[in-house]
């Protein structure tokens, strides 16, 4: 029920290759969240499990089946896009009912089921409303809705949020997952969001170049990055990344440490600097110190709020049991 | 959204001042030959009746007697209108293949398509008339149908092109994800969303094909000929005759104009084919 | 999974029949410029059909070439259309930047002024020639009439009389005469054309980015400056739109060409192609094959420019 195999993927647009050979398998009832930067072609990967690109060579299996060449309305998916893609002549009512029509199921169990997804969405007053009536929340909910609907083996959402305010991003990145506990239906996300990633996914793919740069949970992610891109795409702020003699002095090539495991003092610690920008929110604060040994500007994150300015001199400290060491070739050590 | 400006009281009245007297001016000729349609041949001519005259609806009511203007202007109905549905019958299929399986090729064909309409129409006249007579289809509607929507064709498909290409994409994969079939997504998709588009090219063509001047009174004679034909051969009405002619063609001209001031908008994406929003 | 042979069955229809429209005519056309084929011939009954024997080879091309009128007809089309779009280019930017902004009563005055792009072109022609620009009858012979009964008045007054008593009394214009009669088929079709350019142009100036023009009125610029220098290359594209689809469609200019002068020493190429074919159908196709070859070259360089700019 909604267990989905990549096998020896590849696609190529023309002349160009996007996606060498991938594997990949996503469990029955996994929350799974494809990030990385813009161009990683993660929603290329999601549009050909859905079955809107062709694949170039490999194998999609659903539940043991070989679905590569059957086509997308047949694969038991549904997917919410990430401009949400309603039927805009068409009313939120009929907009849900849609798929249910298109399977040819008769009158009175579309209603039925129309009125349970608007219910548990919250949109039982906007049935007769047409999409343009909307806010951009509440497309968000039709569009989930209409995939509802369909009770796929899995859903597929193509950077859903995107498209949203802030405040409202958060609220609905909770009622995705509220949704995920309660139908316990296998979901495949995509987000350049780590922020998203990292509280969603029970598992993390992390892509660049078409390439999987490694897959884990969040923790996992977080704990033990596999390579410097992981390290450097995971956590917010960036981990500190560094190579040349400091690295060489803890035995790799290049060493990172998050901002979060280094501390400061203000007269005495491994590595001097000057603090450059130090921006407050009260609950941490995050210091940027400039002209240390390490090259770059380092980040660091305190707790709580501390009496740093501009121009003052600062001791930084790394938590020795937290670094990142790499070799030559980027992966881990 | 105010532009901090000098607005002088010259720039606020002198503009509408200013944009009234150039429209006036742009509408006068028709408006003068209406106005001179209500005039006797007579007093059509005479300076003293300039404005003030006795209107008469002598020149409208005699149109047929004068003109026998009812059969020149069913043949431009039956023309524009055939025409028109052709048109679309052959490129609604043609600009939604385009549209939404465009392959390598497909620029290339609505390059070409638009070069159609290029060729000089004088240039292939006697080649015209000699296979049109050849086949024994001079002076028919037939002939004059398939010509006049040919010379349309390319913008009709230009025009629907563009029209379906605003629909966007991931409506349609929503479509695809929701199980709908190719029938079903033309049926319960694209023809709704591009019913506006659809209408207003055939608004557009069917204008075209009324206005159209060359073919239709170089393939036609008696039977088939249209109200540019009717026209035409009044151009240099021997005698004074301004009254009249003024009346058939306000009559000729009357419908289209009144048309094209319900479609601005779709003018001018159809003929800039999509480019100026 | 895409079906590949459907979309391509959609499209043949209007591929062939374009194809044939576009082939089978100007390959007779083609055939008939290297022959010897007229209407009527007493001399030589052979030539009125139209048969290989009658080979010429380019004859008639060096016949259409040699012709005093050929040479004429290509200054005049060009001539006409070159005017046509200055003027309404011109004409149309200022008419549209004058309407851009709000005003009373702004819907009617579009409304007036696109009128006249609706007009059959054989209605605008006999419009203005005869109830316009008609020496006598029309308003131009009134108008000239009326300002010469005034300025015949005014010679009467002491002191001006002497002043307006050397003014020449005015000649209406006869506009089919030879040199005039391109001039009335300009201001014709500028005066049907002109709304389309400003209907454009219009809709272009609505998508003009407000917060540019604020920004250069912050910078100091002035009416003329953010003229030039924002509305001016906002409208490159549009204007180099209208002057395309303008020269597609005024190349082919007849029926003004005819109605106005019978081409009484202004005939431009089709109207040309239109006086050959009463008899001579040999130079008439030549003819048509030089028209042909103007009307490409004209196309190259313009579907170049609208195949950059347009295909997204």
């Amino acid at each position: 029920m909604g267990r989905i195999v990549l096998n020896n993927v590849t696609k190529s647009f023309g002349e160009t290759q996007v996606i060498p050979s991938l594997d990949l398998t996503i469990e029955d009832g996994e929350f799974a969240v494809f990030v990385g930067p813009s161009g990683c072609g993660k929603s290329t990967l999601l549009r050909m499990i859905a079955g809107l690109e062709e694949l170039t060579s490999g194998h999609i299996e659903i539940d043991g089946d070989d679905v590569t060449q059957v086509p997308p309305s047949k694969r038991g998916l549904a997917m919410v896009f990430q401009s949400y893609a309603l039927y805009p002549h068409m009313t939120v009512r009929k907009n849900i009912a849609f798929p249910l029509r298109m399977e040819g199921r008769d009158q009175s169990q579309i209603n039925k089921k129309v009125e349970a997804a608007a219910r548990s969405l919250n949109l039982t007053d906007y049935l007769d409303r047409k999409p343009a009536a909307l806010s951009g929340g509440q497309r968000q909910r039709v569009a989930i809705g209409r995939a509802i609907v369909r009770n796929p083996s899995a859903f597929l959402f193509d950077e859903p949020l995107s498209n949203l305010d802030a405040a409202l991003r958060v609220g609905m990145r909770l009622e995705i997952s509220e949704m995920h506990k309660s139908m316990k239906t296998t979901m495949i996300y995509v987000t350049h969001d780590q922020v998203e990633a990292m509280t969603m996914a029970d598992k993390i793919v992390v892509l660049q170049a078409g390439v999987i740069e490694q897959v884990g949970t969040p923790l996992e992610l977080y704990h033990t990055p596999g390579n410097v891109f992981v390290a450097g795409f995971i956590g917010s702020p960036k981990m500190n990344i560094f190579s040349g003699s400091e690295a060489e002095k803890l035995g790799a090539h290049t060493a990172g440490v998050r901002p979060e495991h280094i501390d400061i003092d203000l007269s005495d610690g491994t590595w001097k600097g000057t603090v450059g920008v130090a921006e407050h929110l009260g609950s941490d604060t995050f210091v940027h110190v400039h002209d240390t040994v390490l090259g770059d500007l380092v980040t660091v994150r305190v707790a709580g709020d501390v009496a740093v300015k501009h121009g003052d001199t600062i001791y930084l400290t790394p938590q020795m049991d937290k670094i990142h060491k790499f070799d030559e070739r980027g992966l881990r050590v | 959204m105010a532009i901090v400006s000098a607005n002088s009281n010259i720039s606020r009245y002198g503009r509408p001042v200013l944009a009234w007297g150039v429209a006036l001016l742009f509408f006068f000729p028709i408006f003068w030959m209406v106005l001179t349609s209500f005039k006797t041949d007579a007093d059509a001519v005479k300076p003293e009746f300039l404005i003030w005259f006795k209107p008469t609806l002598d020149n409208y009511l005699n149109l047929t007697e004068n003109y026998d203007y009812w059969r020149f202007a069913t043949n431009s109905v039956i023309t524009s209108v055939c025409a028109t549905l052709f048109t679309l019958v052959v490129g609604v299929p043609a600009a939604y293949a385009m549209a939404f399986n465009p392959s390598r090729a497909t620029k290339d064909i609505l390059m070409w398509m638009l070069s159609t309409k290029m060729l000089p129409a004088a240039a292939v006249l006697y080649p015209m008339i000699f296979l049109a007579k050849g086949i024994g289809l001079y002076d028919t509607h037939v002939l004059v149908i398939t010509v006049v929507s040919l010379i349309n064709l390319p913008i009709a498909i230009w025009m629907l092109f563009t029209y379906f290409k605003e629909i966007p994409k991931d409506i349609i994969e929503a479509g695809k994800m929701d199980g709908v079939s190719t029938w079903g997504e033309v049926k319960e998709i694209l023809i709704p969303l591009a019913w506006g588009g659809i209408a207003s090219t055939a608004l557009i063509i069917f204008i075209f094909c009324w206005n159209e001047a060359y073919w239709t009174v170089r393939l036609t004679t008696i039977d088939a000929a249209t109200l540019s034909k009717l026209i035409e051969g009044n151009r240099a009405p021997e005698g004074l005759f301004f009254g009249r002619l003024s009346a058939v063609s306000t009559a000729a001209v009357g419908p289209i104009v009144v048309l094209g001031w319900f479609c601005q908008k779709q003018l001018v994406q159809g003929l800039t084919f999509g480019a100026v929003k | 999974m895409t079906n590949r042979s459907l979309p391509r069955l959609l499209q043949a229809p209007a591929v062939l029949l374009l194809l044939v429209w576009m082939l089978v005519p100007l390959s007779i056309t083609l055939y008939f410029s290297f022959i010897r084929y007229v209407l009527n011939s007493m001399r030589r009954p052979e030539w009125t059909k139209p048969a290989l024997s009658n080979w010429r080879g380019f004859g008639n091309y060096e016949f259409v070439l040699n012709n005093k009128d050929f040479i004429l007809a290509i200054q005049n089309s060009l001539l006409i259309v070159c005017s046509i779009l200055i003027l309404t280019v011109i004409f149309g930017v200022l008419i549209a930047v004058l309407i851009n902004k709000t005003f009373m009563g702004r819907g009617v005055v579009r409304v007036l002024l696109i009128s006249p792009f609706f007009v059959m072109p054989a209605v605008n022609a006999v419009l203005w020639i005869n109830m316009i620009l008609d020496p006598v009858l029309g308003l131009q012979g009134l108008a000239v009439a009326g300002i010469n009964e005034v300025i015949d008045g005014l010679r009467t007054f002491p002191i001006l009389g002497g002043f307006f008593s050397m003014w020449p009394e005015l000649e209406p214009i006869s506009f089919r005469a030879t040199q005039t009669s391109a001039y009335a088929v300009i201001t014709m079709v500028t005066w049907q054309w002109t709304p389309f350019a400003v209907l454009i142009f219009m809709t272009s100036l609505q998508s003009e980015d407000q917060q540019q023009k604020e920004a250069a009125v912050l910078d100091g610029a002035g009416t003329w400056s953010q003229f030039r220098f924002l509305t001016l290359p906002h409208l490159a594209r549009p204007i180099a739109i209208v002057v395309m689809i303008q020269a597609i469609f005024h190349l082919s200019l007849y029926a003004e060409i005819e109605i106005v002068s019978r081409g009484n020493g202004n005939k431009n190429l089709p109207y040309l192609i239109g006086e050959f074919a009463n008899n001579n159908i040999g130079a008439a196709s030549a003819t048509g094959i030089f028209a042909v070859i103007l009307a490409n070259i004209v196309a190259i360089f313009l579907l170049r420019m609208i195949g950059k700019t347009l295909m997204d």
